[in-house]
């Protein structure tokens, strides 16, 4: 279970009605956007009747401690247009970018990587999932957009409890996330898994504190550092008043600092050698921490802060210093604190503790006091004996009447009512108050003001597994108008055990790489090879395949290209859908249209079927194809003596590679269908715009390929359309790419384009030529009945005697290959004629 | 104190059709066997976080058709591979004879890169054809460490993933080395350390 300061979520939560819910927050975001200030930033998921939504609050201080500190500055409804997502920063491994992305709007900000962050963004992500299939309604956001807060009723906000196995892995994984934050997942699961791996240990720990009262260090402080037999395991040593200068005041700069240092350095116990921790001061205030050298190696992520909360609630005549580190594995902090002084200020006092506990900021996790788990609270605390006066006290200390006195004792009293220290405990008081003594005595205070003996000097705990073995003060020190104070604990430090640390690292390392492996897309595909029936030119035939996502998240898939390909698949394949999203448990079929539009033995082709964060997959798909004559080169053609499909292989391939003889002027096919539109089609009315059925062309395309004594099937229509394609599909056009451009440039010269002809086509090319235009020629002498003139001839003709080498490259109409043809549609082709036998 | 991992590491699987490529992956990352044969039609890969000299290395270990008709696709997948482990059956002589193809494959699609051999299948003495010596052998020509396991008796399969773990993690070590050599040589040489971040392939 994750409650993520849970006092900050009931402020934000009082911002809004009781039906509207704060699911989670998250805290100390800051903005990247450069137009947006300064200044800090609260993230809060907001729920109304299944309808989410993202707030972004202004906050006077990092952590808000009450309404007036907070003003909602953005709400942002999450809806379809809604979407967030997280980018890491160059050269950061502490923070990453969270992007909130909404209509044309996009918002970016700067959150700490950690279980807050993943928590958060999962919420977020989750509430995005859920609001994509309810109706939403909106509408109670409408008062926050317009400023107008409505305060009302708090309600306390229920945490979602996750306490299965690794929730936020899984939650994230289930919304096909990347385990990218696998390593704050693993933080996270460690400290659950702590008491697996870890064994207490005990300490003990020594922590004194003395007012000096601005006096030099003169005597040994032997009798109040080493009074215990064995040497403590820990020193915490705070003083207040080290320097009452006005240097030390303003500057906060003494040479008190060091000199007592080194007096505390020399009054520790002579059995064991200790290393300085830390040491910080505020103005009078100095905090020192040691360990035991055989311990100082364990000591990690040690900070310090100090607050002041003395003249204009800031200055350091008053307020605490403080330390925190990690000792093995548990969090220490050690707080010396030098409270408001007078009697009637305990008030101030309560305050001065609350301010300290406010503004202390170890800029380290975690960043303050009361999260540690170990926490020491000494100083002179300054809290007075009440309502009696100082003889009354004394009476009462000579009739060793402790439980009066005591219940007088201020602090006592406002920690009984809650007002201050409210956690700590404190051990017996049974030493006299260590205030105020005549200097260099034993008396209490005989001045004039003879002040009340008070016991404002005060060790205080609170954490589990702490003793108190001791609890004194120091009598025989007497340079100051206050006794020294210590208090010895023993405590128990959570040390980790390395090998079993190891183990349950391990054990975790395998179960989130089963984890990541299980969440990996998974799918399955009936069949790896499609193989299609014998494929014919110009007529497709599809295959199905099926994707069944067998794995546990959405599997997008998508054919991809291969290495040095431009295309997913070949030109003769079409695959639909070619890429998706199939969700667990679902399927998808995949169709392969073939489409065979050119000359090719056989169709192969091995394609990639890519899950995206996953495998790849094969799959063959093949198929033999059948030749056709509209597909073969007219030389090959013309060198067949019967129809392509009566030929044997061996005839067929001779006449491929152009060894046998060329026995017919033009292809025999041409002849036939050219022949067959002369008969029956000259008068025909826009002969060649009419569309024919594909099977009508598949019949002719037989005939044509088999040889038949039959008739030509199907309408002259679908003859004058087979002749089209026959041109528009051979392996070579009938004017040979090369001499296009020569063929343009001459277009308007009728003699240079008949020399072209003879000059740069080959006999079979030109005569094939040269009988379509004669063909066209014909057309044209009855062109009442047909309805075509030269013009448009030319230019239907003029893009398919002239074809591209890339098909459908450029369809619109080429004037210079029009003009070309045209040419020989106008003029006398007789001369141009050189029969070729 | 825990970091998810410290390197990450790309392995590659290869070897003729049917020597056990995928069944020494399961072994590895799954710890099971599956005793049906199920060829693999495309590149798989699966997630393995291993410790080594106290450091958490993640591999990518990625599986592949061993099929000859999908050499020409598979071997692009050699891209950015830091280590490829070489598999052969050792009751398949063919399977041994191939190795020498799927070594010049390697040199053909990566510049620098870490093998082991495996022999595979080695958990029925009656049907070994070849020989541990034979295999050595070869191997020594090659400069190339040779192991022989069994995926479906989990022998020395973990021993060889780890050899193959340990070889990409020593080679990063002395390139690290090298060019903090070079560094230090040469003044402000800024882009060298975006050049440390190739992979060996």
């Amino acid at each position: 279970m994750l409650v993520v300061y849970q006092d900050v979520v009931n402020i934000v939560q009082s911002k809004f009605s009781s039906t509207e819910v704060v699911k989670c927050i998250h805290l100390n975001v800051s903005p990247v956007n450069e137009s947006w200030n300064e200044v800090h930033r609260i993230l809060a998921l907001v729920e109304c009747n299944s309808s989410y939504a993202l707030f972004v609050f202004i906050t006077k201080k990092p952590k808000p401690s009450s309404i007036s500190d907070l003003s909602v500055e953005t709400a942002i409804p999450i809806d379809s247009n809604f979407s967030c997502d997280t980018e890491p920063i160059d050269n950061c491994q502490s923070h990453i970018i969270f992007i909130v992305s909404f209509r044309n709007r996009k918002l970016q900000f700067k959150i700490e990587i950690g279980v807050e962050s993943s928590n958060f963004a999962s919420e977020v992500i989750w509430s995005k999932e859920v609001s994509s299939s309810n109706k939403l309604d909106f509408n109670w956001l409408g008062k926050y957009t317009c400023a107008t807060l409505d305060q009302n009723s708090k309600k306390m906000s229920e945490m979602s409890d996750q306490c299965s196995d690794i929730p936020v892995l899984r939650h994230q994984l289930a919304h096909g996330q990347a385990a990218s934050n696998r390593e704050s997942i693993l933080r996270y699961q460690l400290k659950l898994k702590e008491p697996e791996y870890t064994q207490h240990q005990e300490f003990s720990i020594f922590v004194g504190t003395w007012n000096v009262n601005g006096q030099p260090p003169s005597v040994s402080l032997r009798p109040w550092l080493s009074c215990d037999e064995e040497p403590p395991d820990v020193y915490a040593i705070g003083f207040q008043e080290i320097d009452l200068s006005k240097e030390a005041f303003l500057f906060n700069d003494t040479p008190r600092e060091a000199e007592w240092l080194k007096y505390v350095m020399d009054g520790v116990h002579f059995k064991a050698k200790y290393k300085s921790v830390a040491v910080t001061r505020l103005v009078g205030m100095q905090l020192v921490v040691l360990v035991n050298s055989k311990h100082y190696q364990f000591v990690k992520n040690v900070s310090v802060d100090t607050v002041g909360t003395g003249l204009l609630g800031k200055m350091g005549n008053k307020g605490g210093v403080a330390v925190r580190l990690e000792l093995h594995n548990t969090s220490l902090c050690f707080v010396n604190c030098h409270l408001a002084a007078h009697v009637e200020e305990f008030e101030r006092r309560n305050q001065d503790y609350k301010d300290i506990n406010a503004r202390i900021n170890f800029r380290k996790q975690p960043p303050s006091i009361k999260d540690h788990e170990h926490v020491y609270w000494l100083g002179d605390l300054n809290y007075r004996i009440t309502d009696l006066n100082t003889n009354q006290v004394k009476t009462l200390l000579a009739r060793s009447e402790m439980i009066t006195l005591l219940k007088a004792d201020q602090l006592n009293q406002q920690k009984e009512r809650g007002s201050v220290l409210l956690d700590y405990t404190e051990g017996d008081i049974t030493f006299q108050p260590t205030y105020k003594y005549d200097l260099n005595s034993d008396h209490f205070d005989t001045s004039e003001k003879a002040r009340p003996p008070a016991w404002t000097d005060r060790i205080l705990w609170r954490g589990d597994g702490i003793y108190q073995l001791a609890y004194r003060s120091h009598m025989d020190i007497r340079i100051s108008d206050h006794k020294p104070v210590s208090a010895l604990f023993r405590s128990e430090i959570s040390v980790i055990d390395q090998s079993k640390f190891r183990r349950v690292h391990e054990d975790l390392l395998k179960k989130m790489d089963k984890l990541e492996n299980e969440f990996l897309p998974q799918v399955m595909v009936d069949q790896t090879e499609v193989t299609f029936d014998l494929v014919k030119f110009r007529e497709p035939q599809s295959r199905e395949i099926i994707i069944a996502n067998t794995g546990q998240v959405p599997a997008e898939f998508e054919f991809i290209k291969k290495l040095d390909e431009a295309t997913f698949c070949k030109d003769w394949l079409r695959i639909t859908p070619f890429c998706g999203t199939i969700d667990p448990g679902e399927k998808c079929d995949i169709k392969f249209e073939v489409n065979l539009e050119r000359e090719l033995d056989k169709v192969y082709d091995i394609l990639v079927l890519h899950l995206k964060g996953g495998k790849d997959m094969f799959i063959i798909v093949n198929g033999d194809c059948q030749k056709s004559c509209f597909t073969s080169s007219m030389a090959t053609l013309c060198r067949a003596q019967v129809p392509l499909l009566q030929m044997t292989e061996e005839q067929r391939k001779q006449a491929e590679n152009m060894e046998s003889r060329v026995l017919y002027s033009i292809p025999r096919e041409l002849w036939l269908l050219v022949d067959h539109l002369y008969r029956h089609g000259l008068k025909t009315r826009d002969l060649f715009e009419s569309c024919a059925l594909s099977d009508e062309l598949i019949r002719i395309r037989d005939w044509l390929d088999y040889g038949s004594l039959d008739p030509i099937p199907g309408s002259v229509q679908a003859t004058a359309e087979a002749f089209l394609l026959f041109l528009s599909f051979t392996k070579d056009p009938v004017v040979p790419f090369e001499i296009h451009d020569a063929c343009i440039a001459a277009a308007n010269n009728y003699q240079n384009c008949r020399l072209i002809i003879q000059q740069k086509m080959t006999d079979i090319h030109r005569n094939v030529f040269l009988y379509i235009c004669m063909f066209l020629q014909e057309m044209l002498r009855h062109s009442n009945d047909n309805g075509y003139d030269a013009k448009t001839l030319a230019s239907l003709f003029g893009d398919i005697l002239l074809r591209d080498p890339i098909r459908n490259s450029k369809p619109q109409a080429n004037r210079g290959k029009a003009n070309f043809v045209y040419n020989f549609l106008v003029n006398d082709l007789s001369s141009s004629l050189i029969p070729n036998k | 104190m825990a970091r998810d991992y410290d390197h990450l590491f790309k392995l590659l699987i290869i070897g003729d059709s049917g020597v056990g490529k995928s069944s020494l992956l399961l072994r590895f990352a799954d710890n099971t066997f599956s005793g049906s044969y199920i060829t693999t039609i495309g590149v798989d890969f699966k997630i393995k976080t291993v410790s080594l000299d106290g450091q958490k290395v993640k591999l990518q270990i990625w599986d592949t058709a061993g099929q000859e008709r999908f050499r020409t696709i598979t071997s692009t997948y050699y891209r950015g591979t830091h280590g490829v482990i070489v598999v052969y059956d050792v009751t398949n002589g063919e399977s041994f004879a191939n190795v020498k193809r799927w070594l010049h494959e390697i040199e053909q699609n990566c510049d620098v890169v870490n093998r082991v051999l495996v022999g595979n299948k080695n958990d029925t003495p009656d049907r070994k054809v070849v020989l541990t010596e034979d295999a050595q052998r070869f191997a020594d020509t090659m400069n190339i460490q040779l192991f022989e396991t069994s995926a479906k008796d989990n022998i020395n399969v973990e021993e060889m993933f780890m050899a193959i773990t340990r070889l990409v993690l020593r080679s990063k070590q002395e390139m690290k080395e090298r060019q903090n050599i070079t560094q230090n040589d040469t003044v402000n040489l800024r882009k060298s350390n975006k050049q440390g971040k190739k992979k060996c392939c």
